[in-house]
């Protein structure tokens, strides 16, 4: 039970409270380019689901696995070379940025070798925007948020587990998907103003972003009551 | 424009005509999220500089032995082991700057500002070229981020790297150091810049 | 002859791009290259690092048993105060709970402990450092480590000002959020316009008084040091 509220709240402050587009500024050269029309945003907001998904999956795999201190793959193979004491104390976190965006530059050549030739119809819908996905912040910033939560933690009984990390993943995707598809439906209507010249854009993208951002500050404290209210703290 | 320019020629090229965050549009993930004062600006500015200085030198050491399908391997390898070291240089010297700046110093990685660079000049010009033109698309950079900086700044909190510059009646506008803030100021200081673009391009059309 | 010569490097460039084996090559040895590079900064940058997030907290540690001016004017005349970290565990709620405390002495005198605390704020969890006399009767200071509230409102529980309220305060009772100045002994006054904000820090305080107040004031108290 606490469990499930817990996931609950990570899901609605990845995709609402702490929206990834409109409170972390990531993912916003794609907002800002492709989202002219609802279907293209759409197409691009599954996309990045989708990838984020499977690349918070491989990060919290490898960083679990190989990478933190104590890890228990990386203490099984230093056991054959060093006396156990010492293995158990490497520590590989200096490789973790390299080892996540190889990570999610595979998982999103894999997804779309496989979309490709397995899944047609999907590919159309959304299989162009796959090569863009590499360099979008916002799978990235995923990664590195699931790493904070298991690396930095004093109590290593609080580290996330497996299904923390994919909720972040899955809902902070929906969270930046339903950010760019607001936008391109306010876009689509912004077709028909009169915007003055210099504004035409990325800068008035820009401005209606900044409005959405506002609105979406709303959300802010929606965790903690509901935490509160649950918890009677 | 001559099709080689020299390497000062491209140095300026960076810093205001071919302006990475306002004529190019790219890396504007840290514009606006380290942008609310102008001290992490001024660090984020240096720190995407020198990762970008390295990253085009070592590339364009190794452009003749590349293979084209290796390319975005090894750029991205190169990218990522030097934002790992100014990371660990950032936390052991600038601890709290490091904890304020947090995840956004590991996103240099998939800016494109330094992708791009690689990708169009240091795989193809030597050195100094490569080398100009990397201080040029810094200090452009550095020059936008400070910009949308001060106003966050001052207007947010009256400040200006810390200095209070702002009387003490100020009524302090909170909403520009949070994130719509940034937004508004970014948006508006760029179609100031669509604007004078186009009107010093309307003079140079007149004259010539 | 000066054309033959002149081909022989861009040949050679050229075969090694196409050499599969030499590029596979070229890649390992970048590989290599940056990782001595890292391993370098690793060995020599983690200690630095790990060091500049345990003095984060410790050098907070005078000041908040012994009051700002007082941890000048120690730190200037007597002896250094000696800081232990460890750990109290203790069951809240029915879990158990491990609490980070540090106990501070000054040649061999208990002079106050230490107690980080954390806890939901309005926007997010804000992490704090409660200082306590010896007898863990008064509260001696107030520290917020770490807090995202709102710049401007919730954002002001950083403020000396609104944190020196807790100073002084018993801890006998739980202590009351009031709105507008109160005069009972208890009372925290809320910041304005954020009242959740000052409402989660006197929470947090209050939650680990109930659950420590007891643990500490024993003879012989539960407390396990760290090995750093």
């Amino acid at each position: 039970m606490d469990y499930l509220l817990d996931i609950f709240l990570i899901s609605i402050s990845a995709a609402l409270i702490n929206n990834f587009v409109l409170y972390y500024f990531v993912g916003i050269c794609p907002f800002i380019s492709v989202s002219r029309q609802v279907d293209m945003a759409v197409g691009m907001g599954s996309a990045v689901t989708f990838v984020m998904t499977i690349a918070v999956l491989i990060s919290w795999s490898i960083t679990t696995l190989v990478l933190m201190p104590g890890a228990p793959l990386t203490t099984w193979v230093a056991g054959f070379f060093m006396a156990p004491d010492g293995a158990g104390g490497i520590d590989l976190t200096i490789l973790s940025y390299i080892v996540y965006i190889f990570a999610i530059a595979s998982s999103v050549q894999l997804v779309e070798m496989y979309v490709r030739k397995f899944y047609p119809p999907l590919y159309k819908s959304f299989g162009v925007f796959l090569p863009l996905i590499t360099t979008n912040c916002a799978i990235l910033f995923a990664c590195l948020t699931v790493m904070s939560h298991i690396i930095g933690v004093e109590n290593p009984a609080d580290a996330w587990d497996l299904g923390r990390a994919l909720a972040l993943g899955i809902f902070g995707g929906c969270g930046f998907t339903i950010a760019i598809v607001i936008m391109a439906g306010i876009r689509e209507e912004l077709e028909l103003c009169d915007i003055p010249e210099p504004f035409k854009g990325a800068a008035i993208t820009l401005i209606v972003g900044g409005i959405l951002a506002m609105a979406f500050m709303g959300f802010t404290g929606v965790d903690s009551g509901i935490r509160n209210a649950l918890m009677g703290n | 424009m001559n099709d080689n320019p020299t390497p000062l020629e491209r140095f300026i090229q960076g810093v205001l005509p071919e302006n990475p965050v306002y004529r190019q549009l790219l890396g504007l993930c840290p514009t606006l999220a380290v942008t609310n004062n102008v001290k992490s600006a001024l660090t984020m500015a240096t720190a995407v500089g020198a990762v970008l200085l390295s990253a085009n030198i070592i590339i364009s050491l190794i452009r003749n032995l590349l293979r084209p399908h290796l390319r975005i391997v090894v750029f991205t390898l190169t990218i990522a082991a030097f934002v790992t070291i100014v990371d660990r240089v950032l936390a052991a010297y600038m601890y709290s700057m490091s904890k304020t700046l947090g995840p956004y110093i590991p996103l240099i990685i998939v800016n494109c500002i330094i992708i791009c660079r690689c990708e169009v000049v240091a795989a193809r010009q030597p050195v100094t070229a490569a080398a100009a033109d990397a201080v040029g698309q810094a200090a452009g950079f550095g020059l936008a981020l400070i910009s949308i900086a001060v106003i966050r700044e001052l207007l947010g909190a009256g400040t200006l790297a810390g200095l209070q510059v702002m009387p003490a009646a100020w009524p302090r506008w909170v909403i520009m150091v949070l994130p719509p803030g940034a937004f508004l100021t970014f948006g508006l200081l760029l179609a100031l810049v669509n604007w004078i673009t186009a009107l010093r391009r309307n003079k140079q059309g007149q004259e010539g | 002859m000066a054309p033959a010569l002149k081909k022989d490097p861009a040949a050679r460039a050229g075969r090694f791009r196409n050499s599969n084996l030499a590029q596979a090559w070229l890649v390992l040895v970048l590989a290599m290259g940056f990782g001595t590079a890292l391993a370098a900064v690793q060995v020599n940058l983690s200690g630095v690092i790990a060091a500049n997030q345990r003095n984060e907290t410790l050098e907070k540690i005078p000041e908040l048993v012994l009051g700002p001016r007082a941890a000048t004017a120690k730190a200037t005349t007597g002896s250094a105060i000696k800081t232990t970290s460890g750990t109290i565990a203790v069951q809240q709620a029915g879990k158990p709970k491990t609490y980070t405390v540090y106990r501070t002495t000054q040649e061999g005198r208990p002079v106050g402990w230490v107690i980080k605390a954390g806890g939901q704020g309005y926007a997010d969890k804000i992490e704090l450092l409660l200082g306590l006399d010896p007898s863990a009767e008064t509260i001696t200071g107030l520290f917020i480590l770490e807090q995202k509230e709102t710049p401007g409102l919730g954002n002001n529980i950083i403020q000396p000002n609104w944190r020196n309220q807790f100073i002084g305060k018993q801890t006998v009772t739980a202590l009351k959020v009031s709105k507008g100045q109160s005069s009972e002994p208890n009372a925290i006054d809320a910041i304005t316009g954020a009242t959740i904000s000052s409402r989660a820090v006197t929470t947090i305080v209050n939650r680990t008084m109930g659950a420590l107040r007891k643990p500490l004031m024993l003879s012989k108290v539960p407390f396990t040091e760290r090995q750093e």
